[in-house]
């Protein structure tokens, strides 16, 4: 770097000098910076102690647990299949892997660029989705049926997630835009809509999906279980995105309108090229914070007896021999989680590195 | 722009036009017609009411009183006459208003491709064709925020141009730019005025009006207070307030 430096200004410090000037340039400073550097080190051999080192890996070795220091990774071994497929017939649990890697597959494939037409998007979502539930449910092509009371684990988990997401989206954004409409009533009824919804717990919501709407709705429009609890979590979704979107479109310059307008273009058409599009560029970091949310809360679901993947979890463990094991059934959970909202984060990062071209 | 001179109606004719924002009056008993292929400056001091005349013309203000025709279509609430209307008036803005998250060439073909309903492949032609009148084709590709902004302005009067609009008005387009930048953007206007297209332009660039414009409007409190040929209208100003404003801005 520094070579390369024009000869007028002055150089940028050197690494070292660099670390000299921001972690030990005082006493007090140097203290903290030793103190700090001691407990991250302690922190992380107690880790890798506890997870590689002292830990017992395999089903068979679990009465070794009692002994060993680390973890004991035996749970795991013998219980996985509970934590990915709950109830989930086990002679199809292959199904329940091909769904779960069908819908990821989806997910990940709907973060290129290139499926971002209305077209390319419906068809992948619609074959992702199908096939899901052709794999999950069964039913056809010779697949025995599994009804979704059974479905579990993180097929279920993903599932959920996937639902909310693509239902809630685009419900969002017509929310965004309702409240934002020249017409009154249809403005201050979205307004009214969106701050009901918002002012429930999604707890509230769920149960009442569940258990509430079966009494209100007529028996063809109930549909099973889950699918009620979908629609009240993606209405939940929707609400929250549609202020994010909201916001976003607030940010927008008047004169983007006027230019649309001037242009001649229809009030679709300027939604649907000028306004969302810059409403999401502005609102990205708040948009994949909601979907962070979203997926940590599918784990909610529990509670109108849904074995998602925490509930599996704790099944898992909830077994005689295995309940010592809750803290290495929940880091592995954990780390499951991680894995997922980590991409989700890097994902965001990279879209909004990606959507700044030419904007500074 | 290829009927121009087969057509002998005028371009825009307002007549008694009034327009209230609350309790303010901005426009007062406007009567304004502008003739095919004329070139009309209107200048004015802050708040003169100049830039919402023009405004009114492409219907992004509504007018309370009088009548506004525009190629023979009146302005009223019909959304239908002002969708068609807008395609033939093209607008250009002080802060030129281009999309930011598409390149300067999605920018020329998006409305083409929309409301021409012209293939990909035309729009792109045609795109090229006048950003090459005003001189930044090799910019197509990037985005607005990679320009000045003078190459902005002169991209957004290119997007205009894609729409063959019949008038063009210009809503003070050199005042948000830095004075280096302010000649390539009136060349280009200069250059359109000389191929006879209808323009009303809002501008104080009155080396711009005195070489191109056919008349110089001078507006103040919402009235038209004096309009003439651009000579007689800097050398022999006839009102008081046309006296003041010229000497205020032609003193440095």
């Amino acid at each position: 770097m520094n070579n390369t430096v024009n000869a007028k200004a002055p150089p940028l410090p050197s690494f070292s000098e660099n670390v000299r000037q921001k972690l030990f340039n005082t006493p007090v400073d140097s203290a903290i910076t030793i103190v700090c550097a001691i407990l991250l080190v302690w922190g992380l051999i107690n880790a890798v102690d506890w997870i590689f080192l002292s830990s017992v890996w395999s089903a068979e070795d679990e009465p070794l647990c009692r002994e060993a220091g680390g973890a004991c990774w035996s749970v795991i071994d013998a219980r996985h299949r509970i934590i990915f497929f709950g109830l989930f017939p086990y002679d199809e649990h292959w199904r329940s892997t091909a769904a779960c890697a069908v819908m990821i597959a989806t997910i990940i494939a709907s973060c290129f660029s290139w499926f971002w037409t209305g077209l390319r998007l419906s068809v992948l979502w619609v074959s992702g989705f199908g096939a899901f539930y052709i794999l999950m449910h069964g039913g056809v092509l010779g697949l025995t049926e599994v009804t979704p009371e059974r479905w579990g684990g993180l097929a279920l988990t993903i599932f959920i997630f996937a639902a909310v997401s693509i239902i809630g989206m685009p419900l969002s954004v017509v929310l965004a835009l309702g409240r934002r409409s020249k017409l009154p009533i249809i403005a201050r009824m979205v307004g009214v809509f969106i701050d009901f919804f918002r002012s429930l717990p999604l707890l509230t919501i769920l149960f009442a999906a569940a258990v509430i709407t079966p009494f209100v709705l007529p028996g063809w429009l109930n549909g099973d279980k889950l699918y009620r609890v979908i629609a009240g979590f993606a209405i939940f979704f929707a609400c929250y995105q549609a202020e994010n979107i909201r916001a976003g479109l607030q940010a927008i310059p008047s004169g983007q309108e006027e230019a649309g307008l001037t242009l001649g273009l229809r009030y679709w058409q300027r939604v649907w090229h000028i306004q969302i599009p810059q409403a999401f560029r502005n609102s990205l970091p708040a948009i994949v914070n909601q979907f962070v949310i979203t997926f940590k809360e599918t784990s909610i679901v529990t509670i109108v007896g849904f074995f998602e993947i925490l509930a599996s979890a704790a099944a898992a463990y909830g077994t005689g021999q295995w309940t010592f094991y809750y803290i290495e059934v929940y880091v592995f959970v954990g780390a499951i989680y991680f894995i997922f909202v980590f991409s989700l984060s890097r994902y965001g990062a990279y879209l909004e590195k990606r959507l700044r071209v030419g904007h500074g | 722009m290829a009927d121009a001179d087969t057509n002998n109606r005028p371009a825009v004719t307002m007549s008694a036009v009034n327009k209230w924002f609350g309790e303010f009056h901005v426009l007062r008993d406007i009567n304004l017609e502008v003739a095919d292929g004329e070139k009309i400056v209107i200048c004015g001091p802050s708040g003169s009411g100049k830039s919402t005349l023009i405004r009114c013309m492409c219907k992004l203000e509504d007018h309370q009183r009088g009548t506004i025709n525009v190629l023979g279509t009146e302005l009223n609430d019909d959304v239908a006459n002002i969708d068609e209307i807008r395609r033939e008036v093209g607008m250009v803005f002080q802060q030129f208003n281009l999309f930011p998250h598409m390149t300067v060439m999605e920018n020329c073909t998006l409305a083409q491709i929309l409301v021409r309903k012209k293939s990909r492949a035309e729009a792109e032609d045609a795109a090229i064709a006048f950003l090459e009148k005003v001189r930044i084709p090799e910019q197509a590709d990037k985005y607005p925020g990679e320009l000045s902004g003078g190459q902005q302005q002169r991209v957004a009067i290119a997007r205009s141009l894609c729409m063959n609009p019949a008038i063009l008005l210009f809503d003070e387009p050199t005042s948000a730019l830095d004075p280096e930048m302010i000649s390539e953007v009136l060349d280009v206007m200069v250059s359109l005025a000389e191929e006879g297209m209808t323009m009303v332009c809002v501008t104080h660039e009155m080396g711009f009006a005195r070489r191109v414009a056919d008349r110089v409007i001078f507006m103040d409190q919402g009235e038209i207070v004096e309009q003439n040929n651009p000579s007689d209208f800097f050398d022999n100003p006839q009102s008081e307030r046309t006296q003041l404003f010229l000497s205020q801005i032609l003193q440095h």
